[in-house]
């Protein structure tokens, strides 16, 4: 199990810059001090340095960033696939760093649906089955047919993803994630693969289901114009976050100009 | 270095214990053929080199007694090129500490003292006898062997009922006993067979010859027909009672060592064939899936632009490391057991020299033979990549094969989870059929090594416990009146005696002849009983015969037919006979009549040539000894020895190359099996690294994985044992050996434990498997494939 955190403990730490916005008060994802280095010696590699964050209840966080800015390594630890190299990571009273394979593969079952740049659907299975797959283990998951219809591909059930263009098979890997209805929602790089209008369609279904499921939502893009949706976002440079806006009204995707 | 080539090394490295096991499977393939290829040219140099050398006769002829003179005649038969007379006999050898009866056969050596013409000896120790001695005699090998017996020593041999001391002279191999094997007995015995040369005069006042001889050996010209200088040779010798000459085939020694040569030729052909087949096929199926794993980076490659010959050459060095790998360890291991084999034929066959021969063609053709299989099928499989535009080759979920259709149905009413496995097994029905076949002859492999001792009890069981039920057969000196049985019957000991009258036959059907015993059996014999193909005891026919099954096979004779029967003893008539009814048997040709129709045929009164007994255990020893002691008696064959004899010979020469092939069996097995479950993680990891970043524990994604291994093996098992069943019959029907038949009988243990080693290497592999599912790297499923 994931050791419970005191509740005081985001509060005693110094809060990060950027104030939240007006969708929740008590922040879900906390990261303090996170490093994380690969190699050693001259051949070290900083991927993160002391990196703090705070990410509150229902936001839509978008993360920007050149490449090898540590995106990817910051998503990566919160959803519980990577581990730091010092510092702490925690989700609500979870604690991520120090945690054992078993109790992070029960967070990531139990609380986090991912979304992938390239969608890792399982070819064998139907886009229906490939959201089933998920549903299956799920607590409390919605019908896949209604996690399908959410992303808007209620047509395209019965298609494997062979059959599917990279936009609906990315649709589909939304609705996979959103299916066991997530407390988080975190995207890499979920347009990187496609074309404008395809991307939008994804970022509305993403967006819908942070909306409708309530599901805190990271997304890391490449794309500043896709910064217009978040509540807030967050830009990251040489493994630390160089600066946070906040957004005065979010975007509709439609509105989005690339 | 190129790029390509470090990549190579990278793969080698990467996939080494892939790399590893591929190399034993094609080592494996290379070692039973080097083994047996080396074993069978070895042996088969030995008998050339030593046959040229000693010039060992082609044609034999035996007579009654014909006076020295008529040798001129026959070597002036046209096509003789050297023709030679001596006396020869029978006789019983006085062995201090024999369990049962030694018998002898003895031989003359030429006056002159000289080596004979023909057959000559190979001293190994010691000297011929001094022309003027008569007590001096050269001994067989085998016998010597058997007891440690050395020049000097004395030995106390029974001819024609007259004792007789021989000093040992020397120690001698001889061409005519390659193999020894007592008369009336298809296996040899070295320690109670003794084979003794002795000076001409002293044989042959033994035997009452002297100015006469009893055999005649020659050797051909060249171009020379051999069927036509027999014919002669039987006409000229019929008036002295001439017992019908041979050729070398009919030749005991020879007979039994070109069997086994034969064994050999078909073990070191269609074994190796059938194996390096096997291994060859699963190593394109191995070797393509690993190549098909690499899918998206040969397609980068390509879409790199990079022509498809440098790619294909990557792959086919790939291929080489590999075959290099494997064919050095198959060679050396190969070499090394084939000098082994050849080491336990030594006490089989006696050759003064039998060096091992591996000539260089052989591991060379093995090595090509590998590195040619492995390369279509790695080709094979590069050539469907190559094909695909790159595009395809390179999106990152890989085109799946599943369309619409029925496919889409597959597994409804199951879980997502378990329609993974499935459709990963249906949805690519040829690869899962590759896939299901080669762990399926890993079955074989194992059944190919192990069924020979389950082969080798039924021969027993149906030889010795169903069809010769005595337990031991005396051959009397001469056929006597039928009441010698009923004398021997009251002997201490004796529970049952049964006469027989067997006499020397030449049968012919149509163009095809050959020599054997015709055995006449009392109506309801019980010591002796005929069986059809079921095993069910076979009446013995009132007038016409029952014939081997296995000799009419090899006649083309059919029950009903009718075939030419040559008495080659008394008057040498020629009859016509029906075959009346077909029989099984295993070792020797079996032909039957009932005793009385027998001896009208012979139109000679109630005789019996030999006894046949039921012995109480208890009172075995005592009973031998006093067999021994009875003058009338030639020679007692006791079913033990036979039985010992049997394990020690038959079962020696045969479980020697079935214990290696089960060692390699293992080894193939185990690489199949292991090969497919790392090839399976191999194209599937990615897959699984997903699932484990949704939130699917460890255990879960094994069992996705491994579901589909275990349905593949649970399929394959089953189809593995009817394979087996195939593939032994298979090679038991390209077997052309006439001393023996084996049998196509494969145990219960035999199957289950063929099918325990492919579960036990399933199960291995998938532990390993598993233990890599824990080592996923999850990170990397986010980023692109491979
Ligand atoms: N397994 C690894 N081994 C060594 N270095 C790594 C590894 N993974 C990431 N890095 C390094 O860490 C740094 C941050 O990587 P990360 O993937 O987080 O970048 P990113 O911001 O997601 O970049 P991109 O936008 O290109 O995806 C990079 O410099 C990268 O080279
Ligand atoms: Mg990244």
């Amino acid at each position: 199990m994931l050791r419970r955190t005191p509740m005081t403990t985001a509060a005693d730490a110094a809060p990060p810059a950027g104030e939240p916005q007006a969708t929740g008060a008590t922040p879900v994802f906390v990261a303090r001090g996170l490093c994380k280095s690969y190699g050693s010696g001259d051949a070290t590699v900083h991927a993160l340095r002391d990196l703090d964050v705070d990410i509150w209840q229902g936001e839509f966080v978008v993360l920007l960033g050149p490449s090898g800015s540590g995106k990817s390594t910051l998503l990566n630890i919160l959803g519980g696939l990577d581990a730091p190299t010092s510092g702490r990571a925690a989700w609500r009273d979870h604690e991520l760093t120090g945690a054992d394979e078993a109790a992070l593969t029960a967070y990531r079952r139990d609380h986090v649906g991912f979304v992938f740049q390239f969608y890792n659907l399982i070819p064998s299975l139907t886009a229906r089955e490939n959201v089933e797959l998920v549903a299956e283990i799920a607590r409390d998951p919605m019908r896949a047919e209604e996690a399908l219809a959410l992303v808007g591909l209620s047509h395209r059930l019965d298609h494997f993803p062979g059959q599917l263009s990279g936009g609906e098979q990315q649709r589909v890997a939304v609705a996979r994630a959103i299916v066991k209805r997530p407390d988080a929602l975190l995207c890499d790089e979920p347009t990187g693969a496609l074309d404008v209008e395809t991307g939008k369609l994804v970022l509305s279904a993403i967006a819908r289901a942070n909306r409708e499921v309530g599901a805190t939502t990271v997304v890391i893009t490449h794309n500043a114009a896709i910064a217009g949706m978040a509540d807030r976002v967050l830009r990251m440079g040489g493994g630390r976050i160089v600066a946070i806006e906040a957004n005065a009204r979010r975007l509709a995707p439609e509105e989005l100009v690339w | 270095m190129s790029a390509l080539d470090r990549k190579l090394l990278r793969d080698v490295w990467a996939l080494r214990s892939q790399v590893l096991t591929i190399a034993l499977l094609i080592g494996a393939g290379v070692a039973v053929l080097v083994m047996s290829v080396s074993s069978f040219l070895s042996l088969r140099g030995a008998q050339q080199a030593f046959y040229a050398e000693s010039r060992f006769a082609e044609v034999y002829a035996e007579v009654k007694r014909a006076p020295s003179t008529m040798l001129a005649r026959i070597a002036e038969i046209p096509g003789v090129a050297v023709a030679e007379g001596r006396v020869g006999g029978e006789a019983r050898v006085d062995w201090p500490g024999a369990e049962v009866p030694v018998a002898a056969r003895v031989l003359s050596l030429p006056i002159s003292g000289e080596q004979p013409a023909l057959n000559r000896l190979r001293l190994i120790v010691g000297r011929l006898p001094e022309p003027t001695r008569h007590d001096e005699a050269v001994i067989h090998v085998a016998f010597a062997e058997a007891w440690q017996v050395r020049p000097g020593d004395e030995i106390a041999v029974i001819l024609n009922g007259r004792r007789q001391r021989f000093r040992i002279a020397g120690i001698a191999h001889s061409p005519e006993f390659v193999f020894t094997s007592r008369p009336g007995s298809p296996l040899p015995d070295d320690r109670g067979f003794l084979v003794l040369w002795a000076n001409e005069e002293a044989v042959a006042r033994a035997f009452d010859m002297q100015g006469a001889f009893g055999e005649a050996v020659l050797t051909l010209a060249p171009g020379a027909s051999e069927p036509a200088v027999i014919a002669e040779l039987d006409r000229l010798l019929l008036p002295w009672g001439g017992r019908g000459a041979y050729g070398r085939h009919d030749q005991p020694s020879h007979r039994f060592l070109e069997d086994e040569l034969a064994e050999q030729r078909t073990l070191a052909v269609t074994v190796p064939l059938v194996f390096f087949g096997i291994a060859a096929f699963l190593l394109n199926v191995v070797l393509g899936r690993m190549v098909e794993a690499q899918r998206e980076q040969v397609a980068a490659l390509k879409a790199l632009g990079y022509p498809s010959p440098p790619i294909a050459m990557h792959y086919a060095k790939f291929v080489a490391a590999i075959c290099l790998l494997g064919s050095a360890l198959g060679i050396g291991a190969g070499a090394w057991m084939g000098a082994g084999m050849l080491g336990n034929y030594r006490p089989f066959f006696r050759f003064p020299e039998l060096p091992y021969l591996l000539p260089t063609w052989l591991p060379v053709l093995a090595a090509a033979a590998s590195f040619a299989v492995a390369l279509v099928g790695v080709l094979d499989a590069l050539r469907r990549i190559l094909r695909l535009p790159a595009a395809e080759g390179l999106r990152p979920a890989r085109p799946a094969a599943f369309g619409g259709g029925p496919l889409g149905h597959l597994g409804r009413g199951l879980g997502a989870r378990a329609k993974i496995p499935l459709r990963g097994l249906l949805g690519r029905p040829l690869r899962t059929l590759l896939t299901v076949l080669g762990i399926a002859l890993a079955v074989p492999m194992v059944v190919l090594g192990l069924f020979w001792w389950d082969a080798m009890d039924s021969m027993v069981e149906l030889q010795f416990d169903r069809i010769e039920r005595g337990d031991a057969f005396v051959a009397l000196t001469d056929p006597r009146p039928s009441r010698a049985a009923r004398e021997m019957a009251r002997l201490p000991g004796v529970l049952a005696a049964e006469g027989q009258r067997i006499v020397p036959i030449r049968l012919r059907a149509a163009q095809r002849s050959r020599l054997l015993a015709l055995t006449g059996l009392p109506a309801g014999a019980e010591l002796r009983v005929p069986r059809d193909a079921n095993l069910r005891p076979v009446p013995i026919p009132h007038e016409g015969l029952a014939l081997s099954r296995r000799l009419a096979e090899r006649l083309g004779v059919r029950e009903g037919d009718t075939v030419q029967v040559e008495v080659l003893e008394g008057a040498r008539r020629v009859h016509d006979l029906p075959v009346d009814v077909l029989v099984e048997d295993i070792i020797g040709y079996t032909a039957l009549m009932e005793i009385g129709a027998l001896n009208r045929l012979m139109r000679e009164d109630d005789l019996v040539s030999h006894v046949a007994l039921r012995v109480d255990p208890l009172a075995a020893e005592a009973l031998w000894r006093q067999l021994a002691e009875r003058p009338r008696v030639a020679a007692t064959n006791v079913k033990a020895v036979w039985l010992r004899v049997f394990d020690e010979v038959i079962a020696g020469l045969v479980l020697t190359s079935a214990v290696t092939l089960t060692g390699f069996g293992v080894i193939i097995a185990v690489g199949v099996v292991y090969n497919s479950a790392r090839v399976a993680l191999q194209e599937r990891g990615w897959e699984m690294a997903s699932l484990r970043v949704l939130g699917f524990t460890r255990q879960e994604v094994s069992r996705i994985l491994l579901a589909e291994l275990a349905l593949a093996v649970l399929v394959a098992v089953p189809l593995g044992l009817v394979l087996a069943q195939w593939i032994v019959g298979l090679i038991l029907g390209a077997r052309d050996n006439e001393s023996f038949d084996v049998p196509a009988v494969i145990s219960t243990t035999t199957f289950a434990a063929a099918a325990l080693v492919v579960l036990g290497a399933a199960l291995a592999s998938a532990v390993v498997v598993r233990r890599r599912i824990d080592r996923l790297d999850l990170v990397a499923a986010l980023k692109a494939r491979d």
